[in-house]
Formats: C-alpha cells, sequence, structure tokens
C-alpha cells in the first residue's frame, strides 16, 4: 500500500520548479533534468499525481493519464547512443497493445489473450523469466472480441499486480510469488462482454470498464476492493438514474445533459438494454477532487436511424465520485452518434493557467477530430479545436458544449454517404497521448482517414455484432494516414508535427523529463523525438510493428531504461493478420481499404523490448 | 426425369435431418474404430488429420450452387444474420476469419461448409442449425462458395476515393 500512497500523495510540481522537485534518485541526477529552455509563458503547469520513484506502477504511470516520468538521465544529447538491452518473444501473435509495470525490480508483463503475466528479473543479465502466471481465460471470449483479442496493461497496488482478462474477469497477483489473490467476473461473453480495458486503482478500489460495443452490450464501469476483489460499485452508462449512479450529487454544465432518467428517455423503448457505451480504453483519477474520469463508446447498433434520441450516456465524458460511484457531471460529445466515435480516449488530468487564472483541466483528444480541454471540476467545455482533418461538424458552441453538426455528413439507410472525416477510427484511436508539464505540449498519435458509410438493416442477436453498417475507410486529405502532434494546449494549436505517411499510428507515445519523446509505428520503427522541436533524434525498427506503450523507468542499476513491446494487431493492426484479405475494402469493420498495404510492411509476433544506454 | 427442382427438393429433406445423420455416423465410428482396436487394424479409410468432425455419407453438393437468385438470398442471409459483422461486409475477414482466401479451416466441400455454418466451430462460430432452416444455411454456403468467382452477387467495390477536400 506504501507505493499507492505514494503515488496519490499530492505534489506541487510548479514547472518552474520541476527540475528541483522532480523525484529522482541521486543528486546528480537532478543537474541532468535541468530544462534546457524556459516553457511557454502561458504554460504554467501542476501535475497532479506524479510518478513514484524510478517505477510505473498505473497502466498510465500516473493516474493522471500524462504518461510523463520526470527520469532524464535518458535526454536529447544521449538517447541516440540506445540500443537493445533485453528482449523476448510471448510466443504470441496478436496484438500487444498496453505497457509493462515495473516495480521492485521486476518488469511486468501482460500478454494479449490468452493473457498470461510475465514477471521479469531486472536484476540479472538479459533480463530472465521469474514467473509465469496463467489465468485460463475462457476461449469463448475470443469469439466475441470485436477486434483482436488484446490487453490494455495491468495495475500494481498493495503488492498485487491487477488487470483484466478477456473473458470479462479481473485478477490479482501476488507480485512476488506469481499466486492468484482473487479473480472476479464481471460481465458474461455469452452475451458479447469482454474486458480489454487497463484497470486503474485508485486507493482501495480497481476500477474495470467493458467492451463489446459492437455487440449490444451495456456499458458499465465496476469498482473492486483492491484487498479482497468484493465488488463496492457498479454503474452503468445507459438506463435509469438509479442504474447509472445519478442523484443528487449530478451537476451537469450544460442543460443538454439535464433532466430525469436519460438514459432511458433518450432512446426507443428497451434500446438502451443494448445500447453500448462501453469502457474500453482508460480510467482517470484526480486524487485531490477524489473523482474518476473516463469516456464512454458508441452506440449500438451502428446504424444511427435505428436509434432515435441522443442515446444518452454514449459518446460522453463522465466524472464519478470514486468512493461511491454517484456521477458527478456528464457532457455528451456527439448525441446519436452515426460515425462509431467511441470517446474511450485517455482523459488527461493537470492544473494550468488558463485565461487569467489556474483550473483544474481535463484534455481529452477525442476520436471527432476535436481537441476538447474541459474543467474537470464542473464540466464546462473551455475549447474543442480540430486537430486532424474534420468534416462531420464545424466546430463546438462553447456557450451550449453542443457539436455544430455537419448534416451533409450523416449517413442514413439506404444511401452511401462519402467522404466523411474522420473515419470511424477517430481522428485518434484508443492509443494514448503523453503530456510533458515542461513543455505545454501534448504528443497525439493521430490518424488522418476518412470513410465512406451506407446503414444497412441491423439484427440483435445475443453474442454476434449488432451494426447495420456498411464501411469502407481510406486515407486522408494529404495522403498521409499517421502523424504524431505537438499540441500546444494553451495555445490550442500544434507546435510541430511529424507525418507518418503509409501507416495510422495505433501506438502511444511517452514523454520524459530528459525532453525525449518516445512512439512507435505500426510498420515496427521505434523513434524518439525533441519534445520542443519534434526533430527525430533516433529510431530503431523492431520485429512487428508497434500498437504498445513506451514506459521508462530506472533499473537496479541507477540507469535509466525504456520498455516497449511490438506484436502488431488491433483493430487496425488487424489487417496484418493472415486471417484479413486485403481484397475486401469493407471487411473489419471497414478498416481494410485504408490499411492493405500493411500486409508487405509488417506481421504479427509480439516481442518485449527493454533499451538502455 | 428428375427436375432441378425436384432434386432440391429431395436434397434438402435430406439435408434437414443432416445433423442427426452425422452425430449416429459419429457414434457409429466410434464403435467402428474400438472393433478395429480389437480385431484387425485394417482400415482403408484415412486417420487425419481431416479438418472438422469426419463422418461418412460422402460430401453432398450443394442444391444452390450457381443459383443467381438463391446467391443473392445467401448474400441478404450473410448481413442479417449478422455473419458479415464478424466475417467482414463482404467476408473478407475482422473477428472471424476471411472466407474470400481460399483457405478453409474446416474443409471447403459443400457439406463441409454446410456443416460449419449449421455446427458451429470453435473460437466464436455460432450453430445457426439451432436457428435457421437448412435452406437458409445452403443458401449461405452457396453465397461463400461464390465469394471470389464471377458469380459472387454484390462483389465489393475496390475503388478507393481521392482524399475529400476539407471545407
Amino acid at each position: 500500500m506504501r507505493a499507492s500512497l505514494a503515488l496519490f500523495a499530492v505534489s506541487a510540481l510548479f514547472l518552474g520548479l520541476s527540475c528541483k522537485k522532480t523525484p529522482e534518485k541521486t543528486a546528480s541526477q537532478t543537474e541532468v533534468t535541468a530544462a534546457p529552455s524556459p516553457p511557454p509563458a502561458s504554460g504554467d503547469v501542476r501535475t497532479i499525481s506524479p510518478l513514484p520513484n524510478g517505477e510505473w506502477t498505473l497502466p498510465a504511470g500516473d493516474a493522471a493519464n500524462t504518461r510523463f516520468s520526470p527520469l532524464a538521465r535518458i535526454d536529447t544529447s544521449n538517447v541516440k547512443g540506445l540500443s537493445v538491452k533485453s528482449s523476448f518473444s510471448t510466443g504470441i501473435t496478436k496484438g500487444h497493445e498496453g505497457q509493462p509495470l515495473v516495480v521492485k525490480n521486476t518488469l511486468y508483463v501482460v500478454t494479449p489473450y490468452p493473457n498470461v503475466l510475465i514477471a521479469v528479473d531486472l536484476t540479472k543479465p538479459g533480463h530472465p523469466i521469474k514467473w509465469k502466471y496463467d489465468p485460463h481465460a475462457s476461449a469463448r471470449a475470443v469469439g466475441v472480441a470485436c477486434c483482436d483479442v488484446v490487453n490494455r496493461g495491468a495495475s500494481y497496488a498493495d503488492g498485487k499486480v491487477i488487470y483484466n482478462t478477456l473473458d470479462a474477469q479481473t485478477v490479482a497477483v501476488d507480485a512476488e510469488t506469481g499466486q492468484e489473490v482473487w479473480k472476479t467476473k464481471t460481465g458474461e461473453p455469452d452475451k458479447g462482454e469482454t474486458t480489454t480495458m487497463a484497470a486503474l486503482v485508485a486507493k482501495n478500489l480497481v476500477l474495470v470498464g467493458n467492451s463489446g460495443g459492437e455487440l449490444g452490450v451495456r456499458g458499465k464501469l465496476v469498482a473492486l476492493d483492491v484487498a479482497t476483489g468484493r465488488e463496492v460499485w457498479r454503474a452503468y452508462n445507459t438506463g435509469s438514474d438509479e442504474d447509472c449512479r445519478i442523484g443528487p450529487d449530478f451537476k451537469p454544465f450544460y442543460p443538454k445533459d439535464q433532466g430525469k432518467d436519460l438514459g432511458v428517455t433518450t432512446w426507443g423503448p428497451e434500446q438502451w438494454k443494448v445500447g453500448g457505451a462501453t469502457i474500453w480504453g482508460w480510467v482517470s483519477y484526480d486524487p485531490d477532487l477524489d473523482v474518476v474520469y473516463y469516456g464512454t463508446g458508441n452506440p449500438g447498433p451502428w446504424n444511427a436511424d435505428l436509434r432515435p434520441g441522443d442515446n444518452k450516456w454514449t459518446i460522453s465524458i463522465i466524472a464519478r465520485n470514486r468512493s461511491d460511484g454517484m456521477m458527478r457531471w456528464a457532457t455528451q460529445l456527439a448525441p446519436n452518434d452515426a460515425w462509431d466515435y467511441d470517446e474511450i480516449n485517455e482523459n488527461v488530468l493537470f492544473d494550468m493557467k488558463w485565461g487569467d487564472r489556474m483550473r483544474k483541466l481535463l484534455v481529452h483528444p477525442g476520436r471527432t477530430g476535436f481537441m476538447f480541454v474541459l474543467d474537470r471540476e464542473t464540466g464546462e467545455m473551455l475549447a474543442a479545436d480540430k486537430f486532424e482533418p474534420t468534416n462531420w461538424a464545424s466546430g463546438y458552441d462553447l456557450k451550449t458544449g453542443k457539436a455544430k453538426e455537419v448534416p451533409e455528413k450523416r449517413p442514413h439507410m439506404g444511401k452511401v454517404t462519402k467522404g466523411i472525416c474522420p473515419s470511424s477510427t477517430g481522428a485518434k484511436e484508443f492509443a494514448p497521448t503523453a503530456f510533458s508539464p515542461r513543455t505545454g505540449l501534448l504528443y497525439v498519435p493521430a490518424h488522418n482517414t476518412c470513410m465512406d458509410v451506407e446503414f444497412v438493416d441491423a439484427n440483435y442477436i445475443a453474442g454476434t455484432p449488432y451494426l447495420g453498417n456498411s464501411t469502407k475507410m481510406y486515407p486522408g486529405p494529404g495522403g498521409y494516414q499517421g502523424e504524431l502532434i505537438g499540441w500546444n494546449v494553451a495555445e490550442k494549436k500544434a507546435a510541430w508535427s511529424v507525418k507518418e505517411e503509409k501507416l495510422p499510428l495505433t501506438g502511444g507515445v511517452l514523454a520524459t523529463g530528459g525532453d525525449v519523446v518516445f512512439y512507435g509505428t505500426m510498420d515496427g520503427w521505434f523513434k524518439a523525438l525533441d519534445a520542443r522541436s519534434g526533430q527525430e533524434l533516433w529510431k530503431q525498427k523492431l520485429a512487428s510493428g508497434i500498437v504498445g506503450n513506451p514506459m521508462t523507468f530506472l533499473g537496479p542499476d541507477d540507469k535509466q531504461y525504456v520498455a516497449i513491446y511490438a506484436g502488431v494487431g488491433g483493430w487496425m493492426g488487424a489487417v496484418a493478420q493472415p486471417t484479413i484479405s486485403a481484397d475486401d475494402p469493407y471487411a473489419a469493420l471497414g478498416v481494410v481499404g485504408a490499411m492493405k498495404e500493411i500486409k508487405h510492411l509488417t506481421a504479427p509476433g509480439d516481442v518485449v523490448y527493454v533499451f538502455g544506454l | 426425369m428428375c427436375s432441378a427442382s425436384d432434386r432440391r427438393r429431395a436434397l434438402l429433406r435430406w439435408s434437414a435431418p443432416f445433423l442427426l445423420c452425422a452425430l449416429a455416423s459419429a457414434c457409429e465410428n466410434g464403435k467402428h474404430e474400438s472393433m478395429a482396436l480389437a480385431e484387425a487394424p485394417v482400415s482403408d479409410r484415412p486417420v487425419g488429420p481431416i479438418p472438422g468432425p469426419q463422418r461418412d455419407g460422402g460430401s453432398i453438393d450443394n442444391p444452390y450452387a450457381g443459383d443467381p437468385i438463391a446467391l443473392n438470398q445467401g448474400r441478404q442471409y450473410f448481413l442479417r444474420y449478422n455473419c458479415a459483422g464478424c466475417h467482414g461486409d463482404h467476408a473478407g475477414g475482422g473477428m472471424g476469419p476471411s472466407l474470400r482466401d481460399g483457405d478453409w479451416i474446416y474443409g471447403g466441400s459443400d457439406s463441409a461448409v454446410f456443416a460449419s455454418i449449421a455446427e458451429g466451430r470453435a473460437h466464436g462460430m455460432p450453430a445457426w442449425g439451432t436457428k435457421l432452416p437448412a435452406d437458409v444455411v445452403w443458401k449461405l454456403a452457396a453465397y461463400v462458395k461464390s465469394l471470389r468467382t464471377d458469380q459472387e452477387p454484390s462483389p465489393p467495390d475496390q475503388t478507393i476515393p481521392p482524399p475529400p477536400k476539407m471545407p
């Protein structure tokens, strides 16, 4: 518990002081972290849950989802000297999303299904495996997982590594021995429900969402007790106020989100029962406010003509009390979503000077193509700016929180609506951003993909897809498909960007105190950029395409290391699998049209890499 | 001389108890093999590996093979029963494997494709024989076998449009 208490201890990491307050191990290292240039004038930033000392105990490193590590031994001057210090194959050929944890000189890897937990000894040469834990997840879940059999990572707390398995169970494993401590079932694979999201520990609770928005699953967040696995509360994202845990604490900022039982009344009869709004990405936690934040996925079916109404609380950002799950506020970003714009992307929490005062911000890089900046105390929308070519809406009205939708880009039954941008995979997928308080930049692994859509009939059959949609995706304006954007949050625009021409980016980003940004491409390049200029400093081709997220830690030798998974897969990356044909551009829910080149650029096969100087 | 529709009716009558036959023959197989073990190990039946459940009775041709109306109906069933959601809009794969790549995991004969649809397969393929009448399964099988041939109804439009212009 000590580690998690330390993790949630609030630190006043003002930018100007960060070089002195950075929680590094040694004095000599503190000198290395001195900022080489002053931060942007508008960028007064305070991080809210800094990383523990050289470790990585939560999916995003910190509970605020910044993916910023203050470690600075690898910096812009020496990063070109990185080389592989160890690597091993997991023997699995499915998409290896997520990231390892490092706790007390042990590195923990969760594989895609069958979701084996592998503990690696960092104290010995070659980093040998200490033990493996197999949860024996049911193969039944494989057939109902929409977009490969991925897992997005574990949390460490109270001596346990805690993660979700594809068959909708959550397991806690003794971090020393590899013995199972508890296992709790939270969903029903027979009804299409799986769990792929990164389990987040917040104080004594582990927060678990679900997947299956393509199979008519009803989205929910469940809180389990870290010590026992017992369910403490369960909050649905559709249905009655009681089911959604909406009560007197609920104070949505905008009238559009106010009213009784909106999770029922904004749907056709009974449709909320199979209405989606799943949580398959990331949960954030603010230890000061004791509030958790997450975004919800698409409504079901994809065919919007079949479910008239706003369809709350799909495509929404939701804030809940950690302790009892009661909803604090919510804002729906796209009513009656017609594009499968899941807003399950991460919510990055930090405090920053906004206008004339410090505000508690929540930054949400939307699949919708808009970079949302919200006040996380109230849900007020402070900014919504396009970061990739986007034409389904011209913008957002910040007074009402509503999108200014472009009617001719809304698909319907019986006709093909062409040239909608972004595609369903979003201007950015689940692959998480990183935010550096040193630069004020959010580093966004983005897509530039558009689509043609026709709605067709949909038929709910439990355990099968519930879509009603025919989609073909293809590269967007400019022809490039991926882009790493250094987004200046305060100035609401890109400071720089690096185009990735061939494929979208579906791997995450890491930012460090050495002002280095790490990310990987789906054709297998692992890259390091200068966090301030975007200049490429180093790159290495890995064994397979990258859909995982880099992380960094201090080894037992007090040196800094960077770890990354190679192993292409996921929704878009699965086109590299031999079981998907290149001659059906509509296949794999429409992504093949944009992705068929991947078959020549990489191949599946999961490998864990550790890099160092 | 037996007309095409007569033949089709006859085959449908045959295929309705298809699963029962398959089950019965599987039981007989078991008996036969245990006898073979007790007696002389002589058999001209290959022991495998043969994809999918082995059965006697030979193969049966799809009564709807090449029938354009049935292929269109099969295409509609492929959409309506959510086959497209798993196997891709034009069966190029996704959650489930591609059906247009020439690889048949559980055999590509008409009766093997029928059996895969009717009985289900490991890792997610439902047993549609419990929900759909045999003629629907045969039409689905006929559509699947028509993929990438000149007879495929509504083949996928391969054109990749130019990038849209932004306002």
